[in-house]
């Protein structure tokens, strides 16, 4: 049951990176990627009766945490110099 | 076979000329080259002489990544010899021509060249197979960097060209060692690209050979270069500034030659023998049309380029009759024919640097302005039409010789170029030299360093012409 | 004394004149003709006085032991395959020796007055000792490559020659026509050496004389080897280089292109003549191509009109005459003609070249006449050289030519076409050559005033050669004794002294009185259509063929292989660029998809099991 939920959720956020618009909106969907697969560590731990799942979402909040922030400070400066926040208008990795 | 040391100098030397370059002064960089090319030369002398002379074998193996059967398998035997020493005495010759080359990133140049040399000597000392095509590749390297930094205005093509074709041909000779390589290991549980490992297996009748075969063929065939094959050859020699003309007539196509004769004969006895009759109608083929369109050509540089082609085809001619006499005098033909066309295109360079407009209409008389530089450029065009008493005529004779038992049609073929090679080189040379003077300044005659190199390789030239024994005598003894 | 003596000198002479001319070229002043001269000359004199030793040797030994041999060096050596450096001098080769260096002496000597004037004359006579020593390696070489190398050296120096006043393109292009179709013939040399060795395992000429071939084998080195003659003694089909040749310095013309190179064919042939005598096809051929070159020359000789010109005709005629002698199998009357023709023709060129230097380069015998009185000299001896070649006894030409013509008919090879055909060129010989001696010296002046002004007598340096070789040209028949003892040989002497006596009376009562330019025919004057022929099928196919084979093979097929592959490279470039569209979720969108694609074939797989090697 929890694993459904943990994919449904995945999904969400796959779908929300890829086709949303807003880079903040991406970054939120980020977000809920990893927490999709924080759900499904607990889970498992659960499941199999072993800390190392648990562990692994401890690991996977605080790397989480930190690439937020890079994120954010990213979309910041990019919001800065492009005016724009729309990933359709930032083709830089072009030419 | 003895394990010698001498033979890792032959690279470190190069290579620490190379870096060096960097440190030295803008302003001193050519005399500098020439002190580190004359210690190359004389080093390959010194080592390659006994080799020479008692035909003995020098062995050195340095290991690399061993897991994979790469070495540093370094083999010095007469064959490689004479490359060996051929592209010595060539470098030391070009890295003494004066040109924009030393005004224009002098330190690159200097670098390159060693860089070059270092790539050149790892090749022909190799007989490991995956080193051999690391350092046939490493010769790109600096040849690009020469014919687009220091080459005439339309070189973008042409070194497209000469990449791209280059490329093609070289990427499928290393899926060819890759397999041979491969071979062994499922044969010895080893991997190896050393030739001598890969030779102790029993390749006869291996369904994969031909493929190999075709592999090798196709890189060292356009390297040389063989019809059709020779497509890429004009632009590049005709944009390339001289120094790398010569590296490439003189030697690189050297390395073609030399792949046929140390790589695929031993390797592919069954294919190349089934095929035999086709190479050698290749190679007469290619005098004759290299021939054609070096009568027809414009540019002088273009001719030459050419005629490069046309002596290669005789080599090739040498190399395909598969006996020992034709082997030897095509390593001969290969010696003569890099020392002579490396001094045409020298002395070229030297009557362009005095006249800079480049179809062969513009010139006219200028043998009366440049006496002395006219009558070398005369002795090397004899050379060039392998006129008796010269080393080419020896080189040329002693290919026709043994080829004509193997095939007198391909012979009689060949010989006929030999007929376009008076036409075109004549024609060459009239047109320079011969005809009204026109008047007006004279830049000066030949002089200091090249006057002395120069008639120091006409004299091995001619003095070569009527005492090639040394050429055969260490062959002989094999 | 040491056979390399003869070599020697000449090369010295070649080194010395090589090094004044570049010095003098270096600082632009003008080397002096007297002391190159006389250092080329002396050179030859050397040479000359080495090779009488010899004679005088040779002529104290039994004629079996006529023989020394030298070995230089070790020349090309691999495996069985060894040839020396090494020269041989025999009966046959002595000849060639005395003839080249003993009328090359004389030439030499010429040149210092000839060419008084010239503007580089160490280079003249650098280039004329390199021809003679050149020339002395082709008849003293042991071996075929040593052959060889005097055979392509005495090309180098003919093209050198004739292309001498360099700043003329069309001189420099007649010497090149000389060397190229040289060339043609040289390749038959080349590849009768490879058939050699290959059948006879050896390239010494001793040792082929010596072999026993297959007779197809031994026509086929025979017939490749006559081909080679033909291109150096310019007969059919190569013969067309030889009228041109004549752009060069007269004494040069003399020498080379009279006297000594063109006549190597002849050498060679009887080098080779045991191999000849096997094969009677070979020699048929031979003897038919000599007499219809001396036929089809003597015709062309009669319509020209530039004295060297006309000259060079006779000479491909009497060459003609040579190679019919070797053809019917009577090489010693072919080489008698050699040494009698060398006398007389040499005297012959340098007459007209006296002429000529007399004219300041005026070459039309129409605008010549009446020179008898101003150069007395010069119309003796040439009298002397005309009674020679038209073989009027007792001069030189009687014993040799006659000697072919009896041949022609009496000997097993000989047959009464050639024998027609060899009298009729005597004929037109007869008539053409009186001709041109009687439109030169005898008739009335046609001169320009002003060039009639300053025609003067050579000086002494061009008249000795001359008298001496006038001398020669006299009593140089009776160094031969003719073996021919035939019941109507004397008939056929009679009857070839008529035939000659005829012509020049036609040609003298044709010519006495001309005082305008004669209508030739151009088709008869330009050479019966060979020469325009050649131009046309090689001196503009082979330029043609080569524009073609450019155009059609190279650019069509190489170079556009060439562009195809760099077109597929840059074409898979743009088509996987587009791919590229900078978008990040377009690239995230892709890597998802791939994935999925990648995950559903994975799984795939191992239901099926082979994913996994275990299952």
């Amino acid at each position: 049951m929890m694993l459904v939920v943990s994919c449904t959720v995945f999904l969400i956020g796959l779908m929300g990176v890829i086709f949303r618009k807003n880079l903040l909106i991406v970054l939120m969907s980020v977000e809920l990627m990893l927490n999709a697969v924080n759900l499904s560590f607990v889970t498992f731990s659960k499941m199999h009766n072993s800390l190392d799942g648990q562990i692994a979402v401890l690991f996977v909040m605080t790397v989480a945490a930190a690439e937020s922030a890079v994120g954010l400070g990213l979309v910041i400066a990019l919001f800065r110099t492009l005016k724009t926040a729309d990933s359709d208008q930032i083709q830089m990795l072009r030419d | 076979m003895e394990n010698s040391q001498q033979l890792t100098a032959m690279l470190i030397w190069p290579v620490l000329g190379s870096l060096i370059a960097w440190f030295v002064p803008k302003a001193s960089q050519r005399p500098y080259a020439l002190f580190i090319s004359a210690v190359q030369a004389a080093l390959a002398l010194y080592i390659v002489a006994p080799v020479i002379q008692g035909g003995s074998t020098l062995q050195q193996n340095l290991p690399w990544i061993s897991d994979l059967g790469i070495q540093l398998n370094l083999k010095l035997d007469v064959v490689s010899a004479w490359f060996v020493l051929l592209s010595g005495v060539v470098s030391f010759v070009v890295l003494g021509m004066k040109g924009q080359w030393f005004r224009r990133n002098a330190r690159l140049y200097t670098s390159m060249a060693f860089f070059l040399v270092f790539a050149i000597n790892t090749a022909f000392l190799s007989s490991n197979l995956i080193v051999f095509y690391l350092a046939y590749e490493a010769v790109f390297i600096p040849m690009i960097l020469m014919v687009g930094i220091w080459g005439s205005s339309t070189k973008a093509t042409a070194v497209f060209r000469f990449f791209l074709m280059s490329f093609l041909g070289s990427i499928l000779m290393l899926v060819s060692i890759f397999y041979l390589s491969y071979f062994h290991f499922t044969k010895t549980g080893a991997f190896s690209a050393n030739l001598d490992d890969i030779l102790k297996l029993d390749l006869v009748g291996n369904p994969a050979m031909p493929w190999c075969f075709a592999g090798f063929f196709l890189a060292f065939a356009i390297k040389v270069p063989l019809f059709p094959f020779h497509g890429w050859l004009k632009e590049v020699y005709v944009n390339a500034p001289t120094p790398a003309t010569i590296w490439m007539s003189a030697i690189l196509s050297k390395l073609g030659v030399y792949g046929f004769i140390r790589f695929v004969g031993p390797l592919f006895p069954e294919t190349i023998l089934a095929v035999q009759g086709a190479l050698l109608a290749v190679a007469a083929f290619t005098v004759i049309y290299s021939a054609f369109l070096a009568i027809q050509a414009k540019d002088p540089k273009a001719l030459l380029a050419y005629s490069s082609i046309s002596h290669l085809g005789f080599v090739m001619l040498g190399v395909f009759t598969l006996g020992k006499a034709g082997r030897t005098s095509a390593i001969v033909l290969s010696v003569s024919h890099g020392l002579t066309s490396a001094i045409l295109f020298y002395l070229y360079h030297l009557v362009t640097e005095r006249k800079e407009d480049v179809s062969l209409d513009s010139y006219s008389g200028l043998s009366k302005k440049y006496p002395v530089l006219f009558v070398c450029l005369f002795f090397a065009v004899l050379s060039s039409v392998s006129l008796p008493g010269t080393f080419n005529f020896v080189g040329e004779f002693m290919v026709l010789m043994s080829a004509y038992p193997v095939s007198a049609l391909c012979t009689i073929l060949a010989g006929i170029g030999v007929i376009f090679g008076a036409v075109y080189m004549l024609r060459f040379y009239q047109r320079l030299g011969f005809g009204p003077t026109a008047d007006g300044e004279t830049a000066g005659d030949i002089a200091g360093f090249d006057l002395v190199v120069v008639i120091l390789i006409l004299a091995m030239v001619i003095y070569f012409g009527f005492q090639p024994a040394i050429f055969f005598g260490g062959m002989n003894n094999v | 004394m040491n056979l390399f003596l003869i070599l020697l000198f000449p090369l010295i002479g070649f080194t010395i004149n090589g090094f004044i001319h570049l010095k003098s070229a270096k600082s632009g002043a003008k080397a002096s003709a007297k002391q190159t001269g006389v250092i080329a000359t002396l050179a030859m004199f050397a040479s000359f006085f080495v090779s009488a030793f010899y004679y005088l040797q040779f002529s104290g030994m039994a004629e079996s032991s006529r023989l020394i041999e030298q070995s230089l060096f070790t020349w090309m050596n691999l495996g069985s395959f060894n040839v020396d450096f090494a020269l041989r001098l025999d009966s046959l080769s002595l000849l060639f020796t005395l003839v080249i260096t003993g009328v090359g002496s004389l030439i030499h000597l010429y040149s210092i007055g000839y060419m008084s004037e010239d503007e580089s004359p160490a280079r003249y006579f650098a280039y004329l000792n390199l021809f003679c020593f050149m020339m002395l390696n082709l008849v003293l070489g042991a071996t075929m490559p040593h052959v060889f190398l005097g055979w392509e050296g005495v090309g180098l120096a003919s093209y050198l020659l004739i292309g001498y006043w360099h700043q003329d393109v069309e001189k420099v292009g007649a010497g090149q026509k000389a060397f190229v179709m040289n060339r043609i013939g040289d390749l038959g040399f080349l590849i009768a050496m490879f058939i050699t060795y290959k059948y006879v395992g050896s390239l010494d000429l001793m040792v082929l004389q010596k072999a026993t071939l297959n007779p197809a084998i031994a026509a086929t080195i025979g017939f490749l080897i006559f081909f080679a003659c033909t291109g150096k003694s310019a007969q059919i089909p190569l013969f067309t280089w030889l009228p041109d040749a004549m752009a060069g310095p007269t004494p040069v013309s003399a020498l080379i292109h009279a006297a000594t190179m063109v006549t190597s064919g002849i050498y060679l042939l009887n080098r080779i003549s045991p191999l000849l005598l096997q094969s009677p096809e070979v020699m048929s051929v031979i003897a038919m191509v000599g007499v219809t070159t001396a036929f089809v020359s003597a015709i062309i000789g009669c319509a020209q009109k530039d004295i060297k010109k006309i000259l060079a005709y006779s000479t491909v005629s009497q060459l003609g005459f040579m190679f019919l002698a070797c053809g019917v199998g009577a090489f010693d009357a072919g080489v008698f003609h050699v040494m009698t023709h060398a006398f007389f023709k040499a005297l012959m060129f340098l007459g007209a070249g006296s002429v000529i230097h007399a004219l300041h380069h005026e070459q039309n015998v129409f605008k010549m006449g009446g020179l008898r009185k101003k150069l007395p000299i010069t119309t003796f001896t040439f009298v002397m050289g005309w009674a020679a070649i038209l073989g009027l006894p007792p001069f030189s030409g009687f014993f040799s030519k006659d000697e072919i013509i009896i041949q022609s008919l009496h000997s097993p090879h000989g047959n009464q076409i050639l024998f027609i055909m060899a009298l009729a060129s005597a004929l037109l010989t007869a008539f053409y050559m009186t001709r041109l001696l009687v439109l030169v010296f005898f008739s009335p002046s046609r001169m320009e005033k002003e060039t009639e002004e300053h025609v003067h007598e050579s000086p002494l340096t061009m008249t000795i050669p001359l008298i001496v070789l006038a001398i020669l040209s006299l009593v140089g028949g009776f160094m031969h004794h003719s073996e021919g003892g035939h019941q109507d040989s004397i008939n056929i002497i009679i009857a070839s002294v008529v035939v000659a006596l005829v012509g020049a009376a036609f040609g003298f009562f044709r010519y006495r009185k001309f005082d305008k330019e004669e209508i030739t025919n151009a088709f008869v004057e330009q050479g019966l259509g060979f020469d325009v022929f050649y131009n046309k099928f090689f001196g503009n196919g082979v330029p043609a063929l080569a524009k073609g084979v450019s155009k059609w093979v190279e650019e069509l097929f190489v170079q556009n292989t060439i562009r195809f592959c760099s077109w597929m490279v840059q074409f898979s470039g743009n088509v996987l660029k587009s791919f590229q569209v900078g978008s990040m979720q377009a690239y995230l969108l892709m890597m998802v998809v791939l994935g999925l694609v990648l995950l559903i074939w994975v799984l795939q797989s191992m239901m099926q099991g082979v994913f996994f090697y275990g299952k």
